[in-house]
């Protein structure tokens, strides 16, 4: 085998988001050395750049932040109020807490180092993903972080239930990479690349959260998937785009099926309000769309027909003047859809994965069941319980602010343990195997085979039969076709089918754990309805599940909730009739949180 | 999707086996709104799956700029650029080539 570079550090934050940014920063002011590694481009991938980006706050404190809007009438108890609410009381509330208390020192910060707000409402400033992490890039470079990009981590290593290191692939050499390291956070974001269509970046295969789970942290609430609503749906070279999301959100319009009939007619009127102008218009707005679509009213790319409808054009306008100016967001051009919006022609919508409630188990250190593995952001479970409504963007610097000083702390006055030669060894040879099967899988056809199956039986609408449907058809991957995966050459040179082989197993990992737990929670609430289990059930289910990951199988255990001070209710009522009441228990700050 | 297809024409090269590049044709199925990115995923998901382009993190958005290439000629995104009749996908910078369309970096921003 080759000669393999060995880098040595003493904060290993893996994953180049916000929260991996965020995390080697804080980290890097223990006077620790920092190595951040990016999957992709630095500050171009993983999910934050691909953000609106909105960041939530409590509105009295952004009112005393010069230049911002801020409702003062706000409080950080009527925020909490509003997070745990739309979580349907499946938040962990220390969590939540955590949010709230460090989002305004968190913004001034971002502020301080450059961050451009484009607007603000009652509780929310707009700015751009790609600003946020120019700003990022800029401050982690100035305090001495270490960076890589293009390096995929496939497994992390650990001795007596320590992290010690890790084992990195180079995606344009093809070389290996070994990591010593005292401490990692894992900010790896979400598992996106599992469903098609996603609004995601290409790189978010949930390893992260694998590779934690393999390394004996326990993963948790995997049921509770959010799907974005109104992405585009076509041309294939706006799919993925949330432009149509904002521009309704905001808005309004109107979402028609292939019959021509109005999707909302028929539906509780408020619940259609607050779940067309908030951001509860994801769990709201996705459930509708999967429910046309089992019921075969959608269009050919499984959508449905959005237009302005009575909406006025130049609301319509203004607002894209400000989110997407002269319609064009960076190269996205969506100038044609600005003249059908205007001309009132339809263009095709649905549902994409968009954020993973559930993630690596996390105390209110940030600490995981492994001794120096941290975890914040996406990847991590907790804050928003069954539903997210307030920014997902917030919680990359709070929790990555806090995670990264916390694995300073551990990594400070710890010495670095030798690294495993002999189980490195083995991992590399697994990790070559699709190179050297001859005649086995296509991985890409795999991947796309599993991801029109995951949009299928693991959307906003299960039922036990597709669930069961869809173990079945994961288990026999697992057995009979990952071990075959292979490549169509042995280059090692950017090659794709070997970078599809090595994120397959991963994604099988975390569908399987997801599938399992929505299985077992027999009950519908915030993202996560079932067919056959259409009620809200607070006297059985408020309960998180736990994934324990054991050698060949996974181990699902109910968890009691974390609560502090808001107590959750009793009784089973219906679905919408649930989320209805949680709409009606927000409180009188307006926005759209 | 129609029944329409279009050639799509790709610079190979792997420096490690080819002795000089070379170009390879495809048939790709034709549909509205296609990019030259919708073009490559067809190739790589149907056809060949030895082709590199940069995807492993690429966004297909317009908003990471990874993807870009030359395009008839002419620079632009592959994820933005419009695909409507046979076309040539080059990499951005011929004499820097890794492999097919991905180039190698400018020294890593350490």
């Amino acid at each position: 085998m080759r000669n393999v570079k060995t880098i040595e550090t003493d904060v290993l934050v893996i994953g180049g988001g916000g929260a991996g940014f965020r995390a080697a920063i804080e980290a890097r002011e223990k006077e620790c050395n920092v190595l951040m590694i990016s999957k992709g481009p630095l500050a171009r991938c993983g999910a934050t750049p691909m953000a609106g980006a909105d960041y939530t706050l409590d509105g009295k404190s952004m009112s005393k932040i010069e230049g911002l809007t801020g409702d003062p009438n706000d409080s950080a108890e009527k925020v909490f109020n509003d997070i745990v609410t739309q979580g349907c009381y499946l938040n962990n509330q220390k969590l939540v807490e955590q949010y709230i208390k460090r989002a305004p020192q968190c913004l001034k910060e971002l502020m301080d180092w450059g961050l451009k707000v484009k607007l603000s409402d009652e509780r929310m400033i707009f700015t751009t993903g790609t600003g946020m992490m120019n700003v990022l890039l800029r401050k982690a470079k100035s305090v001495g972080v270490d960076l890589l990009e293009d390096v995929a981590v496939l497994e992390l290593l650990t001795h007596e239930n320590s992290v010690v290191g890790a084992l990195g692939l180079n995606v344009l050499t093809g070389e290996f990479i070994h990591f010593r390291c005292k401490a990692i956070v894992m900010a790896t974001g979400g598992w996106h690349k599992a469903f098609w269509p996603n609004t995601g970046m290409r790189d978010l295969s949930g390893e992260g959260i694998a590779m934690a789970h393999r390394a004996g942290a326990d993963i948790g609430n995997m049921e509770f998937i959010t799907f974005c609503c109104n992405t585009f749906y076509a041309p294939p070279m706006w799919r993925g785009s949330i432009a149509p999301y904002i521009i309704s959100l905001i808005c309004g319009g109107r979402l028609t099926n292939n019959r021509g009939e109005d999707v909302l007619k028929g539906y509780d009127s408020f619940l259609v309000e607050k779940g067309t102008l908030t951001e509860w218009n994801k769990s709201f707005l996705s459930f509708v769309t999967a429910k046309q679509a089992r019921d075969g009213k959608v269009f050919a790319n499984g959508g449905l027909h959005y237009t302005r409808g009575d909406a006025s054009w130049e609301m319509m306008e203004l607002v894209a003047s400000m989110v997407f100016p002269n319609w064009k967001y960076k190269a996205l051009d969506l100038t044609e859809w600005g003249r059908m919006l205007q001309e009132n022609e339809p263009v095709e919508v649905g549902h994409a994965v968009e954020f993973f409630e559930g993630g690596i188990v996390i105390n209110d250190q940030f600490e995981t069941a492994v001794a120096g593995l941290y975890a914040a952001g996406e990847c991590a479970l907790g804050t928003f319980g069954a539903n997210r409504v307030f920014a997902a963007i917030t919680e990359i610097f709070t929790q990555g602010a806090d995670a990264g000083n916390n694995a300073g702390e551990y990594a400070h006055n710890r010495q670095s343990a030798d690294l495993d030669l002999s189980a490195l060894k083995e991992l590399k040879e697994k990790a070559l195997q699709p190179l050297t099967v001859s005649k086995g899988e296509r991985p890409a056809e795999l991947r796309k085979r599993v991801q029109r199956k995951s949009q299928r039986y693991l959307g906003p609408i299960r039922n036990r039969d597709e669930l069961e449907t869809f173990l079945d058809y994961l288990e026999d991957i697992k057995v009979s076709v990952l071990p075959k995966l292979s490549t169509t050459n042995d280059s090692r040179t950017y090659n794709k089918e070997w970078m599809d082989a090595l994120e397959l197993p991963n994604m099988i990992q975390l569908l399987e754990s997801s599938v399992r737990s929505a299985l077992m929670r027999t009950e519908s609430r915030g993202v996560h309805y079932r067919e056959d289990f259409p009620d809200t059930d607070n006297d059985n289910w408020l309960q998180e599940i736990i994934v324990k990951h054991d050698t060949a199988t996974f181990q699902l255990n109910q968890r009691p909730l974390t609560i502090t001070s808001m107590s959750p209710p009793t009784g089973v009522t219906p679905y919408l009739d649930f989320m209805k009441q949680m709409m009606e228990a927000h409180s009188d700050t307006g926005g759209k949180h | 999707m129609t029944d329409e297809k279009i050639k799509v024409n790709v610079f190979r090269y792997d420096p490690a086996v080819d002795q000089e590049p070379y170009y390879q044709t495809y048939n790709v199925p034709w549909e509205p709104g296609m990019s030259a990115m919708t073009a490559l995923d067809y190739i790589y998901n149907h056809l060949d799956g030895t082709l590199a382009y940069y995807d492993h993190a690429g966004c297909d958005l317009g908003i990471c700029s990874q993807c870009t290439g030359k395009i008839n000629g002419k620079s632009g995104l592959f994820c933005q650029t419009a695909v409507k009749e046979e076309i040539t996908l080059e990499p951005r910078k011929k004499e820097r080539v890794l492999k097919d369309l991905i180039t190698q970096r400018a020294e890593s921003s350490k």
